[in-house]
Protein backbone atom coordinates (compact mmCIF):
# COMPACT_ATOMS: atom_id res chain seq x y z
CA UNK A 1 0.00 0.00 0.00
CA UNK A 2 1.27 3.47 -0.85
CA UNK A 3 2.91 5.26 2.09
CA UNK A 4 3.18 2.06 4.07
CA UNK A 5 6.26 0.68 5.76
CA UNK A 6 6.36 -3.08 5.38
CA UNK A 7 8.73 -4.87 7.71
CA UNK A 8 10.15 -8.09 6.36
CA UNK A 9 11.30 -10.08 9.33
CA UNK A 10 13.19 -13.32 9.53
CA UNK A 11 16.15 -14.99 11.12
CA UNK A 12 19.49 -15.07 9.31
CA UNK A 13 19.14 -17.46 6.39
CA UNK A 14 15.32 -17.30 6.35
CA UNK A 15 15.32 -16.13 2.72
CA UNK A 16 14.83 -12.37 3.09
CA UNK A 17 17.75 -11.33 0.88
CA UNK A 18 16.93 -14.03 -1.66
CA UNK A 19 13.36 -12.70 -1.87
CA UNK A 20 14.65 -9.16 -2.33
CA UNK A 21 17.06 -10.27 -5.05
CA UNK A 22 14.13 -11.89 -6.86
CA UNK A 23 12.06 -8.72 -6.52
CA UNK A 24 14.91 -6.80 -8.17
CA UNK A 25 15.54 -9.35 -10.92
CA UNK A 26 19.06 -10.04 -9.66
CA UNK A 27 18.27 -13.74 -9.47
CA UNK A 28 15.55 -15.81 -11.09
CA UNK A 29 13.02 -17.68 -8.97
CA UNK A 30 13.18 -21.45 -9.36
CA UNK A 31 9.40 -21.42 -9.71
CA UNK A 32 6.62 -18.88 -10.12
CA UNK A 33 7.04 -15.24 -11.04
CA UNK A 34 7.56 -11.82 -9.50
CA UNK A 35 5.65 -8.60 -10.08
CA UNK A 36 6.80 -5.21 -8.81
CA UNK A 37 4.51 -2.17 -9.12
CA UNK A 38 2.34 -4.13 -11.54
CA UNK A 39 5.22 -5.01 -13.87
CA UNK A 40 6.56 -8.52 -14.32
CA UNK A 41 10.23 -8.76 -13.30
CA UNK A 42 12.24 -10.76 -15.80
CA UNK A 43 16.02 -10.96 -16.24
CA UNK A 44 17.10 -7.65 -17.69
CA UNK A 45 13.67 -6.07 -17.20
CA UNK A 46 13.72 -2.30 -16.80
CA UNK A 47 9.99 -1.48 -16.62
CA UNK A 48 9.41 -0.99 -12.87
CA UNK A 49 12.86 0.21 -11.86
CA UNK A 50 12.49 3.91 -12.68
CA UNK A 51 10.10 3.88 -9.69
CA UNK A 52 12.17 1.65 -7.39
CA UNK A 53 15.14 2.48 -5.19
CA UNK A 54 17.04 -0.32 -3.49
CA UNK A 55 19.83 -1.37 -1.22
CA UNK A 56 20.80 -5.04 -1.14
CA UNK A 57 22.83 -6.42 1.73
CA UNK A 58 26.22 -4.70 2.12
CA UNK A 59 26.68 -1.04 1.22
CA UNK A 60 29.01 -0.62 -1.74
CA UNK A 61 30.34 2.34 -3.73
CA UNK A 62 33.14 3.13 -6.18
CA UNK A 63 36.01 3.66 -3.73
CA UNK A 64 38.03 6.16 -5.79
CA UNK A 65 35.00 8.38 -6.43
CA UNK A 66 33.67 10.96 -4.00
CA UNK A 67 30.26 10.71 -2.38
CA UNK A 68 28.99 13.31 -4.86
CA UNK A 69 30.46 11.47 -7.87
CA UNK A 70 28.99 8.16 -6.74
CA UNK A 71 25.58 9.83 -6.54
CA UNK A 72 26.14 11.61 -9.85
CA UNK A 73 26.48 8.20 -11.52
CA UNK A 74 23.16 7.11 -10.02
CA UNK A 75 21.56 10.41 -11.07
CA UNK A 76 22.56 9.84 -14.68
CA UNK A 77 21.37 6.25 -14.69
CA UNK A 78 17.98 7.12 -13.22
CA UNK A 79 17.62 10.41 -15.13
CA UNK A 80 16.98 12.27 -11.90
CA UNK A 81 17.22 16.09 -11.95
CA UNK A 82 20.60 17.68 -11.19
CA UNK A 83 19.38 19.01 -7.84
CA UNK A 84 18.66 15.46 -6.66
CA UNK A 85 22.30 14.80 -5.73
CA UNK A 86 22.45 17.76 -3.32
CA UNK A 87 19.07 16.88 -1.85
CA UNK A 88 20.08 13.27 -1.18
CA UNK A 89 23.36 14.43 0.40
CA UNK A 90 21.41 16.76 2.70
CA UNK A 91 18.78 14.16 3.55
CA UNK A 92 21.38 11.62 4.67
CA UNK A 93 23.54 14.27 6.39
CA UNK A 94 26.51 13.63 4.14
CA UNK A 95 27.23 17.34 3.54
CA UNK A 96 30.61 17.31 5.24
CA UNK A 97 31.67 14.20 3.34
CA UNK A 98 30.35 15.07 -0.11
CA UNK A 99 33.80 15.60 -1.63
CA UNK A 100 35.60 12.79 0.19
CA UNK A 101 36.32 9.54 -1.68
CA UNK A 102 34.04 6.67 -0.68
CA UNK A 103 37.03 4.56 0.37
CA UNK A 104 37.67 6.76 3.42
CA UNK A 105 34.08 6.58 4.68
CA UNK A 106 33.24 4.62 7.81
CA UNK A 107 30.93 1.62 7.40
CA UNK A 108 28.04 3.66 8.75
CA UNK A 109 28.65 6.51 6.31
CA UNK A 110 28.96 4.04 3.43
CA UNK A 111 25.54 2.79 4.47
CA UNK A 112 24.25 6.38 4.35
CA UNK A 113 25.72 6.79 0.88
CA UNK A 114 23.95 3.61 -0.25
CA UNK A 115 20.69 4.88 1.20
CA UNK A 116 21.21 8.23 -0.56
CA UNK A 117 21.74 6.31 -3.80
CA UNK A 118 18.56 4.33 -3.24
CA UNK A 119 16.32 7.35 -2.71
CA UNK A 120 18.05 9.80 -5.06
CA UNK A 121 15.39 9.61 -7.79
CA UNK A 122 12.46 9.85 -5.34
CA UNK A 123 11.23 6.31 -5.98
CA UNK A 124 7.68 5.24 -5.20
CA UNK A 125 8.98 2.00 -3.73
CA UNK A 126 12.09 1.64 -1.61
CA UNK A 127 13.37 -1.92 -1.17
CA UNK A 128 15.93 -1.92 1.62
CA UNK A 129 17.75 -4.98 2.85
CA UNK A 130 18.95 -4.46 6.42
CA UNK A 131 19.37 -0.67 5.94
CA UNK A 132 20.56 0.02 9.47
CA UNK A 133 23.45 -2.45 9.31
CA UNK A 134 26.66 -0.86 10.58
CA UNK A 135 24.92 2.29 11.79
CA UNK A 136 25.45 3.49 15.35
CA UNK A 137 22.39 3.92 17.61
CA UNK A 138 21.98 7.59 16.67
CA UNK A 139 22.26 6.66 12.98
CA UNK A 140 19.61 3.98 13.40
CA UNK A 141 17.19 6.49 14.89
CA UNK A 142 17.95 8.96 12.07
CA UNK A 143 17.32 6.37 9.37
CA UNK A 144 14.13 5.26 11.10
CA UNK A 145 12.89 8.86 11.15
CA UNK A 146 13.94 9.34 7.54
CA UNK A 147 12.03 6.27 6.36
CA UNK A 148 8.97 7.35 8.33
CA UNK A 149 9.07 10.82 6.79
CA UNK A 150 9.58 9.40 3.28
CA UNK A 151 6.51 7.24 3.76
CA UNK A 152 4.43 9.98 5.44
CA UNK A 153 5.42 13.05 3.44
CA UNK A 154 6.33 11.66 0.03
CA UNK A 155 3.93 8.72 0.08
CA UNK A 156 6.77 6.30 -0.65
CA UNK A 157 6.20 2.65 0.12
CA UNK A 158 9.08 1.22 2.09
CA UNK A 159 9.83 -2.50 2.07
CA UNK A 160 12.46 -3.04 4.72
CA UNK A 161 14.01 -6.30 5.82
CA UNK A 162 15.70 -6.95 9.11
CA UNK A 163 16.51 -9.67 11.55
CA UNK A 164 16.36 -7.11 14.35
CA UNK A 165 12.89 -7.39 15.80
CA UNK A 166 12.92 -4.24 17.86
CA UNK A 167 13.74 -2.17 14.81
CA UNK A 168 10.92 -3.61 12.72
CA UNK A 169 8.45 -3.40 15.59
CA UNK A 170 9.14 0.32 15.96
CA UNK A 171 9.09 1.12 12.27
CA UNK A 172 6.67 -1.04 10.35
CA UNK A 173 2.96 -0.60 9.70
CA UNK A 174 2.75 -4.18 8.57
CA UNK A 175 5.06 -7.09 9.23
CA UNK A 176 5.71 -10.22 7.21
CA UNK A 177 7.52 -13.04 8.96
CA UNK A 178 9.71 -15.22 6.79
CA UNK A 179 10.94 -18.62 7.90
CA UNK A 180 12.79 -21.28 5.92
CA UNK A 181 11.94 -19.65 2.61
CA UNK A 182 8.24 -19.14 3.31
CA UNK A 183 6.16 -16.21 4.46
CA UNK A 184 4.56 -17.75 7.52
CA UNK A 185 2.61 -14.79 8.88
CA UNK A 186 1.56 -11.24 8.06
CA UNK A 187 0.40 -8.85 10.78
CA UNK A 188 -0.72 -5.25 10.77
CA UNK A 189 -0.23 -2.96 13.77
CA UNK A 190 -3.56 -3.92 15.37
CA UNK A 191 -2.90 -7.60 14.97
CA UNK A 192 0.54 -7.08 16.35
CA UNK A 193 -0.88 -5.45 19.45
CA UNK A 194 -3.34 -8.30 19.78
CA UNK A 195 -0.41 -10.67 19.83
CA UNK A 196 0.99 -8.97 22.88
CA UNK A 197 0.01 -10.96 25.94
CA UNK A 198 0.64 -10.46 29.59
CA UNK A 199 1.71 -13.18 31.96
CA UNK A 200 2.97 -13.37 35.54
CA UNK A 201 6.42 -14.84 35.98
CA UNK A 202 6.62 -16.78 39.23
CA UNK A 203 9.87 -17.47 41.05
CA UNK A 204 9.32 -20.19 43.60
CA UNK A 205 11.23 -22.94 45.44
CA UNK A 206 9.28 -25.83 43.81
CA UNK A 207 7.77 -25.06 40.41
CA UNK A 208 5.99 -28.42 40.07
CA UNK A 209 4.13 -28.03 43.36
CA UNK A 210 3.39 -24.36 42.64
CA UNK A 211 1.98 -25.24 39.19
CA UNK A 212 -0.32 -27.85 40.72
CA UNK A 213 -1.47 -25.48 43.47
CA UNK A 214 -2.22 -22.68 40.97
CA UNK A 215 -4.07 -25.02 38.60
CA UNK A 216 -6.15 -26.37 41.49
CA UNK A 217 -7.05 -22.79 42.49
CA UNK A 218 -8.53 -22.11 39.04
CA UNK A 219 -5.62 -20.51 37.15
CA UNK A 220 -6.38 -21.95 33.73
CA UNK A 221 -3.13 -21.26 31.83
CA UNK A 222 -0.04 -22.28 33.72
CA UNK A 223 3.05 -23.00 31.59
CA UNK A 224 6.54 -24.17 32.52
CA UNK A 225 9.06 -23.23 29.83
CA UNK A 226 12.39 -24.47 31.20
CA UNK A 227 12.80 -23.67 34.89
CA UNK A 228 10.35 -20.77 34.64
CA UNK A 229 6.73 -20.77 35.74
CA UNK A 230 4.34 -18.54 33.77
CA UNK A 231 0.72 -17.87 34.58
CA UNK A 232 -1.32 -16.28 31.76
CA UNK A 233 -4.53 -14.25 32.13
CA UNK A 234 -3.64 -13.61 35.75
CA UNK A 235 -2.47 -10.00 35.88
CA UNK A 236 -5.33 -8.88 38.20
CA UNK A 237 -4.83 -11.80 40.55
CA UNK A 238 -1.22 -11.28 41.66
CA UNK A 239 -2.03 -10.74 45.44
CA UNK A 240 -4.20 -13.86 45.38
CA UNK A 241 -1.37 -15.86 43.77
CA UNK A 242 1.08 -14.61 46.41
CA UNK A 243 -1.23 -15.64 49.28
CA UNK A 244 -1.89 -19.02 47.69
CA UNK A 245 1.77 -19.91 47.11
CA UNK A 246 2.94 -18.74 50.56
CA UNK A 247 -0.03 -20.55 52.11
CA UNK A 248 1.08 -23.73 50.34
CA UNK A 249 4.42 -23.49 52.18
CA UNK A 250 6.47 -22.43 49.13
CA UNK A 251 9.31 -19.89 49.22
CA UNK A 252 8.29 -17.08 46.85
CA UNK A 253 11.20 -15.17 45.20
CA UNK A 254 9.51 -13.38 42.28
CA UNK A 255 6.12 -12.30 40.94
CA UNK A 256 6.53 -10.13 37.87
CA UNK A 257 4.01 -9.11 35.22
CA UNK A 258 5.67 -9.49 31.79
CA UNK A 259 4.45 -8.20 28.41
CA UNK A 260 5.03 -10.84 25.75
CA UNK A 261 6.14 -8.84 22.73
CA UNK A 262 6.82 -9.44 19.07
CA UNK A 263 10.09 -11.09 19.89
CA UNK A 264 8.42 -13.91 21.78
CA UNK A 265 5.73 -14.22 19.13
CA UNK A 266 8.42 -14.37 16.46
CA UNK A 267 10.47 -16.94 18.33
CA UNK A 268 7.40 -19.05 18.93
CA UNK A 269 6.54 -18.96 15.24
CA UNK A 270 10.04 -19.75 14.04
CA UNK A 271 10.70 -22.46 16.55
CA UNK A 272 13.24 -20.66 18.75
CA UNK A 273 13.26 -20.64 22.55
CA UNK A 274 10.44 -18.41 23.81
CA UNK B 1 19.61 9.31 -24.93
CA UNK B 2 20.15 6.54 -22.39
CA UNK B 3 23.37 5.23 -23.91
CA UNK B 4 24.95 8.69 -23.64
CA UNK B 5 24.09 8.81 -19.93
CA UNK B 6 25.50 5.31 -19.34
CA UNK B 7 28.65 6.20 -21.28
CA UNK B 8 29.09 9.43 -19.31
CA UNK B 9 28.63 7.47 -16.06
CA UNK B 10 31.29 4.97 -17.19
CA UNK B 11 33.76 7.79 -17.84
CA UNK B 12 33.01 9.30 -14.40
CA UNK B 13 34.07 5.94 -12.91
CA UNK B 14 37.61 6.44 -14.28
CA UNK B 15 38.20 9.64 -12.28
CA UNK B 16 41.13 9.46 -9.89
CA UNK B 17 41.76 5.91 -11.07
CA UNK B 18 45.41 4.99 -10.65
CA UNK B 19 44.96 2.16 -13.12
CA UNK B 20 44.66 4.58 -16.06
CA UNK B 21 48.04 6.15 -15.22
CA UNK B 22 49.57 2.78 -14.48
CA UNK B 23 48.57 1.45 -17.90
CA UNK B 24 50.09 4.50 -19.60
CA UNK B 25 53.28 4.15 -17.55
CA UNK B 26 53.52 0.41 -18.34
CA UNK B 27 53.09 0.79 -22.08
CA UNK B 28 55.37 3.82 -22.30
CA UNK B 29 58.19 1.75 -20.80
CA UNK B 30 58.25 -0.19 -24.10
CA UNK B 31 59.60 2.59 -26.35
CA UNK B 32 61.99 3.60 -23.57
CA UNK B 33 63.42 0.08 -23.41
CA UNK B 34 63.74 -0.12 -27.20
CA UNK B 35 65.43 3.29 -27.31
CA UNK B 36 67.86 2.13 -24.65
CA UNK B 37 68.73 -0.98 -26.68
CA UNK B 38 69.25 1.15 -29.78
CA UNK B 39 71.59 3.44 -27.85
CA UNK B 40 73.54 0.44 -26.49
CA UNK B 41 73.91 -1.01 -30.00
CA UNK B 42 75.13 2.31 -31.32
CA UNK B 43 77.44 3.12 -28.45
CA UNK B 44 78.60 -0.17 -26.91
CA UNK B 45 81.71 1.44 -25.39
CA UNK B 46 79.81 4.00 -23.31
CA UNK B 47 77.16 1.42 -22.45
CA UNK B 48 79.83 -0.94 -21.14
CA UNK B 49 81.32 1.89 -19.08
CA UNK B 50 77.91 2.46 -17.51
CA UNK B 51 77.54 -1.26 -16.83
CA UNK B 52 74.58 -1.49 -19.22
CA UNK B 53 76.21 -4.03 -21.51
CA UNK B 54 77.24 -7.35 -20.06
CA UNK B 55 80.09 -9.22 -21.65
CA UNK B 56 77.70 -11.88 -22.89
CA UNK B 57 74.88 -9.55 -23.88
CA UNK B 58 73.58 -10.57 -27.26
CA UNK B 59 72.31 -7.66 -29.21
CA UNK B 60 74.02 -8.75 -32.41
CA UNK B 61 71.75 -8.66 -35.40
CA UNK B 62 70.13 -5.49 -34.10
CA UNK B 63 70.90 -2.28 -35.90
CA UNK B 64 70.29 1.21 -34.60
CA UNK B 65 67.98 2.23 -37.46
CA UNK B 66 64.39 3.35 -37.86
CA UNK B 67 63.27 0.07 -39.56
CA UNK B 68 64.60 -2.01 -36.62
CA UNK B 69 63.16 0.50 -34.14
CA UNK B 70 59.71 0.41 -35.76
CA UNK B 71 59.75 -3.37 -35.91
CA UNK B 72 60.28 -3.55 -32.14
CA UNK B 73 57.80 -0.77 -31.47
CA UNK B 74 55.07 -2.66 -33.35
CA UNK B 75 55.94 -5.70 -31.26
CA UNK B 76 55.48 -3.67 -28.06
CA UNK B 77 52.11 -2.30 -29.19
CA UNK B 78 51.01 -5.68 -30.58
CA UNK B 79 52.05 -8.27 -27.99
CA UNK B 80 52.54 -6.07 -24.91
CA UNK B 81 49.41 -4.16 -25.92
CA UNK B 82 47.29 -7.31 -26.12
CA UNK B 83 48.15 -8.09 -22.53
CA UNK B 84 47.75 -4.51 -21.36
CA UNK B 85 44.42 -4.19 -23.15
CA UNK B 86 43.25 -7.37 -21.42
CA UNK B 87 44.30 -5.73 -18.16
CA UNK B 88 42.29 -2.58 -19.01
CA UNK B 89 39.20 -4.62 -19.90
CA UNK B 90 39.61 -6.81 -16.81
CA UNK B 91 39.63 -3.62 -14.74
CA UNK B 92 36.68 -1.92 -16.46
CA UNK B 93 34.46 -5.01 -16.19
CA UNK B 94 35.95 -6.85 -13.21
CA UNK B 95 35.95 -3.86 -10.85
CA UNK B 96 32.15 -3.96 -10.61
CA UNK B 97 32.48 -7.37 -8.96
CA UNK B 98 35.64 -6.69 -6.97
CA UNK B 99 34.22 -3.40 -5.64
CA UNK B 100 30.80 -5.00 -5.08
CA UNK B 101 28.97 -2.49 -7.28
CA UNK B 102 27.66 -4.87 -9.97
CA UNK B 103 24.40 -5.35 -8.07
CA UNK B 104 23.80 -1.59 -8.23
CA UNK B 105 23.70 -1.69 -12.04
CA UNK B 106 21.14 -4.42 -12.48
CA UNK B 107 17.80 -3.06 -11.27
CA UNK B 108 17.75 0.29 -13.04
CA UNK B 109 15.63 1.80 -15.79
CA UNK B 110 18.58 1.12 -18.12
CA UNK B 111 18.91 -1.97 -20.33
CA UNK B 112 21.82 -4.03 -19.02
CA UNK B 113 23.29 -4.35 -22.53
CA UNK B 114 24.07 -0.62 -22.50
CA UNK B 115 26.53 -1.19 -19.66
CA UNK B 116 28.39 -3.86 -21.62
CA UNK B 117 28.57 -1.65 -24.71
CA UNK B 118 29.53 1.51 -22.77
CA UNK B 119 32.32 -0.34 -20.99
CA UNK B 120 33.67 -1.65 -24.30
CA UNK B 121 33.61 1.91 -25.69
CA UNK B 122 35.46 3.18 -22.58
CA UNK B 123 38.08 0.44 -22.98
CA UNK B 124 38.35 1.31 -26.69
CA UNK B 125 38.89 5.03 -26.04
CA UNK B 126 41.39 4.22 -23.28
CA UNK B 127 43.24 1.86 -25.62
CA UNK B 128 43.27 4.40 -28.48
CA UNK B 129 44.76 7.06 -26.17
CA UNK B 130 47.44 4.59 -24.99
CA UNK B 131 48.38 3.54 -28.52
CA UNK B 132 48.55 7.11 -29.85
CA UNK B 133 50.56 8.25 -26.79
CA UNK B 134 53.05 5.40 -27.20
CA UNK B 135 53.46 6.00 -30.94
CA UNK B 136 54.11 9.70 -30.32
CA UNK B 137 56.58 8.78 -27.57
CA UNK B 138 58.23 6.31 -29.94
CA UNK B 139 58.69 8.93 -32.65
CA UNK B 140 60.05 11.49 -30.19
CA UNK B 141 62.58 9.04 -28.68
CA UNK B 142 63.63 7.80 -32.13
CA UNK B 143 64.20 11.39 -33.26
CA UNK B 144 66.17 12.17 -30.09
CA UNK B 145 68.40 9.17 -30.78
CA UNK B 146 68.99 10.45 -34.30
CA UNK B 147 68.35 7.05 -35.91
CA UNK B 148 68.95 6.74 -39.60
CA UNK B 149 66.86 5.40 -42.45
CA UNK B 150 63.58 7.25 -41.88
CA UNK B 151 61.27 7.87 -44.81
CA UNK B 152 57.64 8.94 -45.02
CA UNK B 153 56.71 5.57 -46.53
CA UNK B 154 58.44 3.69 -43.72
CA UNK B 155 56.80 5.85 -41.02
CA UNK B 156 53.35 5.47 -42.62
CA UNK B 157 53.77 1.72 -42.92
CA UNK B 158 54.93 1.39 -39.29
CA UNK B 159 52.01 3.47 -38.02
CA UNK B 160 49.59 1.47 -40.17
CA UNK B 161 50.94 -1.86 -38.83
CA UNK B 162 50.80 -0.67 -35.22
CA UNK B 163 47.24 0.67 -35.58
CA UNK B 164 46.12 -2.50 -37.35
CA UNK B 165 47.63 -4.66 -34.59
CA UNK B 166 45.97 -2.44 -31.97
CA UNK B 167 42.62 -2.68 -33.74
CA UNK B 168 42.77 -6.48 -34.00
CA UNK B 169 43.81 -6.69 -30.34
CA UNK B 170 40.72 -4.62 -29.50
CA UNK B 171 38.42 -6.91 -31.49
CA UNK B 172 39.47 -9.80 -29.25
CA UNK B 173 38.65 -8.12 -25.93
CA UNK B 174 34.88 -8.63 -25.70
CA UNK B 175 35.68 -12.29 -24.94
CA UNK B 176 38.00 -11.11 -22.16
CA UNK B 177 35.16 -8.91 -20.88
CA UNK B 178 32.86 -11.92 -20.84
CA UNK B 179 35.43 -13.92 -18.86
CA UNK B 180 35.74 -11.00 -16.38
CA UNK B 181 31.98 -11.14 -15.80
CA UNK B 182 31.85 -14.91 -15.73
CA UNK B 183 34.74 -15.05 -13.24
CA UNK B 184 33.56 -11.93 -11.35
CA UNK B 185 36.90 -10.22 -10.94
CA UNK B 186 40.31 -9.35 -12.37
CA UNK B 187 42.26 -12.58 -12.28
CA UNK B 188 40.18 -14.86 -14.55
CA UNK B 189 40.34 -12.48 -17.56
CA UNK B 190 44.07 -11.88 -17.09
CA UNK B 191 44.70 -15.61 -16.81
CA UNK B 192 42.57 -16.17 -19.89
CA UNK B 193 44.46 -13.54 -21.92
CA UNK B 194 47.82 -15.03 -20.93
CA UNK B 195 46.60 -18.54 -21.77
CA UNK B 196 45.36 -17.40 -25.20
CA UNK B 197 48.74 -15.83 -26.01
CA UNK B 198 50.46 -19.04 -24.95
CA UNK B 199 48.09 -21.19 -27.02
CA UNK B 200 48.63 -18.79 -29.94
CA UNK B 201 52.36 -19.38 -29.65
CA UNK B 202 51.95 -23.17 -29.59
CA UNK B 203 49.58 -23.13 -32.56
CA UNK B 204 51.97 -20.96 -34.53
CA UNK B 205 54.29 -23.94 -34.79
CA UNK B 206 51.55 -26.18 -36.16
CA UNK B 207 50.51 -24.09 -39.13
CA UNK B 208 47.10 -23.33 -37.63
CA UNK B 209 48.03 -19.81 -36.55
CA UNK B 210 45.83 -18.11 -39.15
CA UNK B 211 42.81 -19.89 -37.71
CA UNK B 212 43.37 -18.84 -34.13
CA UNK B 213 42.28 -15.28 -33.24
CA UNK B 214 45.07 -14.69 -30.71
CA UNK B 215 47.70 -15.65 -33.30
CA UNK B 216 46.65 -13.04 -35.85
CA UNK B 217 48.44 -10.08 -34.24
CA UNK B 218 51.70 -12.05 -33.72
CA UNK B 219 51.52 -13.19 -37.36
CA UNK B 220 50.91 -9.64 -38.55
CA UNK B 221 53.78 -8.04 -36.68
CA UNK B 222 56.26 -10.84 -37.20
CA UNK B 223 56.42 -12.25 -33.69
CA UNK B 224 55.87 -15.60 -35.41
CA UNK B 225 58.11 -15.85 -38.48
CA UNK B 226 58.34 -12.88 -40.83
CA UNK B 227 55.75 -10.09 -40.65
CA UNK B 228 52.72 -10.97 -42.78
CA UNK B 229 52.11 -8.61 -45.64
CA UNK B 230 48.40 -9.30 -45.63
CA UNK B 231 45.97 -10.85 -43.19
CA UNK B 232 44.52 -14.15 -44.39
CA UNK B 233 40.75 -13.95 -45.07
CA UNK B 234 40.19 -16.81 -42.65
CA UNK B 235 41.91 -14.77 -39.92
CA UNK B 236 39.62 -11.83 -40.60
CA UNK B 237 36.62 -14.14 -40.29
CA UNK B 238 37.72 -15.72 -37.00
CA UNK B 239 38.59 -12.31 -35.51
CA UNK B 240 35.21 -10.91 -36.59
CA UNK B 241 33.41 -13.95 -35.16
CA UNK B 242 35.36 -13.64 -31.90
CA UNK B 243 34.36 -9.97 -31.66
CA UNK B 244 30.66 -10.56 -32.31
CA UNK B 245 30.58 -13.71 -30.17
CA UNK B 246 32.34 -11.91 -27.32
CA UNK B 247 29.86 -9.03 -27.35
CA UNK B 248 26.89 -11.43 -27.48
CA UNK B 249 28.28 -13.53 -24.61
CA UNK B 250 29.01 -10.42 -22.50
CA UNK B 251 25.49 -9.06 -22.98
CA UNK B 252 23.92 -12.47 -22.33
CA UNK B 253 25.99 -12.89 -19.16
CA UNK B 254 24.90 -9.49 -17.86
CA UNK B 255 21.27 -10.07 -18.80
CA UNK B 256 20.67 -13.67 -17.82
CA UNK B 257 23.17 -14.69 -15.18
CA UNK B 258 22.05 -14.61 -11.56
CA UNK B 259 23.81 -12.05 -9.43
CA UNK B 260 23.83 -13.08 -5.80
CA UNK B 261 26.48 -10.55 -4.80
Amino acid sequence: MSGEIYGFLGRNGAGKTTTIRMLLGLIRPTGGGVEVLGARVRPGATAPFARVGYLVESATAYPNLTVRENLEIQRRLTRAPRAAVGEAIGLLRLDGLADRPAKVLSLGNKQRLSLARALLHSPELLILDEPTNALDPAGIVEVRELLRSLARERGATVFVSSHILGEIAQLADRIGIMHEGRLIEELDREQLRAQERLYVRVGVSDTERAASALAAAGFARVEQPGDELRVYDAEGRVPEMARLLVGAGLDLTELTTVREDLERHFLRLTGGAA
Amino acid sequence: MMFAQVLAAEFVKLRRSKVTWFSLAALSLGPLAIALMMWIVREPGRAAQLGLLGTKANLSGLTATWPAYFSMLTMVVGIGGMLLLAFVVAYVFGREYTEGTAKNLLALPVGRHWFALAKLVVAGVWWAVLVVAVLVEGFVLGALLGLGGLSATLAASAVRDALLAAAIAYLLVPVVAWIAMLGRGYLPPLGFALAMLAVGDVLSHTGWAAWFPWSVVPLLIGAIGKPATTIAPVSLVVVALTFVGGIAATIAQLRWADNAQ
